[in-house]
């Protein structure tokens, strides 16, 4: 029987058009449209003229590639590892990796002053290992947002992966070397190109995490490494200009729906 | 096969607890220090003391953004189980057309960026009077959970028999009957694990809450606006309260799958 069970989505779907649709819907109109004057694409004149704009893109898209690069140089290893790990460590490693993923963005975050901080645990390691004289300086800077986001990013990256990973049926690779394939060619002949979907999967979307992020930046930043999101937080509570922030939010929202959509199809190609 | 040489299985396992260690580090180093008598943030802290927690639950401000954010995050979780609930089980047993184009919809708050979600609703809850208003917030938290609450129970459903509800339907049973005596009783654990994570994704929400929330203060929201002017030792205290409720949280969905035999599709 066609047409059966739309009741059951009626109620959903009547509050996600009012709450979700309608309000993005609207946004988009204030990013085109001018009072009186129709469609318009002055508020995109408007953030060519202004080289902060500009400026604060080139930042976030920067801070992205080198936050998605070092998850996955750090993940890619660590999920490769815990493939090879004997079941009660393998549980034990998922539930490392999972717990983080559940803990508030904001402790984690928190966190990383504590570990990073002039008198935390990583400069007083360096200073008493004679590595340094003087504390270093990791917070408030770019490379204190790009650990803190790497970090809260690489579960989307690990889990993924370690689910292809497993799949992956060791008689496969027992074919190569009894056929006398050396380890390094059974990696990178074998191993590495089954598991590059889930790979290429993983990092669009660490990638598309990045380039929405406000938290991490605007804490371990300390307002010196302003992204897209600090500077529509900006745009909208303290200089209210609604259409510039409805114009930044609709081409961070192309941006996004349009790698999401490669994600989508490479994830199928993973999953598969 | 792929292990080579001893030195290439020592490097793997060192990048691999690396790895671990880069997760895990943060979340263990701020435990300790709650319990600091120290004011400033060093490690190991100089004596053991409970001041920050004292701090945290003598301040009046801080009692009533937890009971602000318990509340909301009751109302909003029990809201996106009832609504997402049902509609997981339209888009699984559904015949309709336009299913996929409504669960992407349903997806939407994961997918599109929070900092965009957050925004529109500002605008959108500004259009109507709304802005800082206790339903806009409740309201703001269901949508977003409700994508929770379609993966955890879309997988369930679409692991339940259809054709024992089949049965119960040919013996007479009405389609309320049959949700309350076969299909809840089989997946109750499912049911509680979307409800639990619900509860903390909004108990935990704090960037649309920062844009729409007004004058109400929720625990995220006040440790978020702290963060940002100072670096205070009670939030500390309160980070290990929300690693505490995290941990149990899941602990209590892990026994509970565990013991319906259903941890492996919900987790991964």
């Amino acid at each position: 029987m066609r047409g059966q069970g739309v009741s059951f989505i009626a109620p959903l779907l009547v509050l996600m058009v009012v709450a979700f649709n309608a309000p993005i819907v609207y946004m988009l109109g204030l990013a085109f449209w001018e009072k009186g004057r129709g469609f318009t694409l002055e508020h995109y004149e408007g953030l060519l003229d202004t080289p902060v704009y500009l400026r604060v893109l080139g930042n976030t898209m920067r801070i992205a590639l080198i936050a998605t690069i070092a998850n996955v140089i750090v993940g890619y290893p660590l999920a490769h590892w815990m493939r090879g790990l004997g079941p009660r460590a393998r549980l034990l490693a998922i539930a490392l990796v999972v717990l983080p993923f559940w803990v508030s963005i904001l402790v984690r975050t928190y966190a990383w002053i504590v570990v990073l901080g002039n008198g935390g645990l990583v400069n007083r390691a360096l200073q008493w290992s004679g590595l340094t004289d003087a504390p270093v300086s990791f917070l408030y800077n770019e490379l204190g947002v790009t650990i803190g986001m790497a970090n809260v990013l690489l579960p989307f990256l690990v889990l993924p992966l370690f689910a292809a990973m497993i799949r992956i049926d060791d008689r496969l690779l027992q074919a190569a070397a009894s056929l006398g394939a050396s380890p390094r060619t059974i990696f990178w002949k074998i191993y590495f190109p089954l598991t590059l979907p889930a790979l290429a999967a993983g990092t669009l979307l660490v990638f598309i995490l990045c380039l929405g992020f406000y938290v991490t930046p605007a804490i371990l930043g300390g307002g010196r490494v302003p992204m897209i999101s600090n500077l529509l937080d900006t745009l909208i509570n303290q200089i209210p200009r609604w259409e510039q922030a409805s114009a930044i939010s609709t081409i961070l929202l192309i941006v996004t729906l349009v790698i999401f959509a490669a994600y989508r199809r490479l994830d199928r190609k993973a999953s598969a | 096969m792929m292990d080579g040489s001893p030195w290439t299985r020592r490097a793997l396992a060192a990048m691999g607890i690396f790895g671990l260690a880069f997760l895990t580090v943060p979340l263990v180093i701020v435990i300790p220090m709650s319990f600091s008598s120290a004011k400033a943030l060093t490690f190991p802290p100089p004596s053991l003391s409970l001041r920050w927690y004292a701090t945290f639950f003598g301040d009046p401000r801080w009692m009533e953004a937890m009971a602000t954010s318990t509340i909301v995050a009751l109302i909003s979780s029990v809201a996106a189980l009832l609504l997402g609930g049902l509609a997981a089980y339209g888009l699984r047993r559904g015949t309709f057309a336009g299913r996929d184009w409504a669960e992407g919809n349903f997806m939407g708050p994961l997918i599109v960026p929070t900092i965009i979600v957050a925004i529109a609703l500002y605008l959108g809850l500004a259009k109507i009077g709304l802005l800082g208003s206790f339903v806009g917030l409740v309201v703001a938290h269901t949508l977003l959970n409700v994508p929770l609450v379609i993966m955890v129970l879309g997988v369930a459903i679409r692991a339940f028999d259809a054709r024992i509800e089949q049965v119960a339907w040919s013996l007479g049973a009405s389609w309320w009957y049959t949700v309350r005596k076969v299909m809840l009783p089989n997946l109750a654990p499912s049911v509680f694990a979307a409800w639990i994570f619900a509860f903390i994704g909004s108990f935990d929400e704090v960037i649309v809450t920062s844009f729409i929330a007004g004058k109400y203060e929720t625990v995220p929201k006040k440790m978020f606006n702290e963060l940002i002017l100072e670096v205070n030792p009670t939030i500390t205290a309160v980070a290990t309260l929300l690693i505490a409720l995290t941990v149990l949280a899941l602990a209590a969905v892990a026994v509970i799958l565990g013991r319906a035999g259903k941890l492996k599709p919900t987790l991964v």
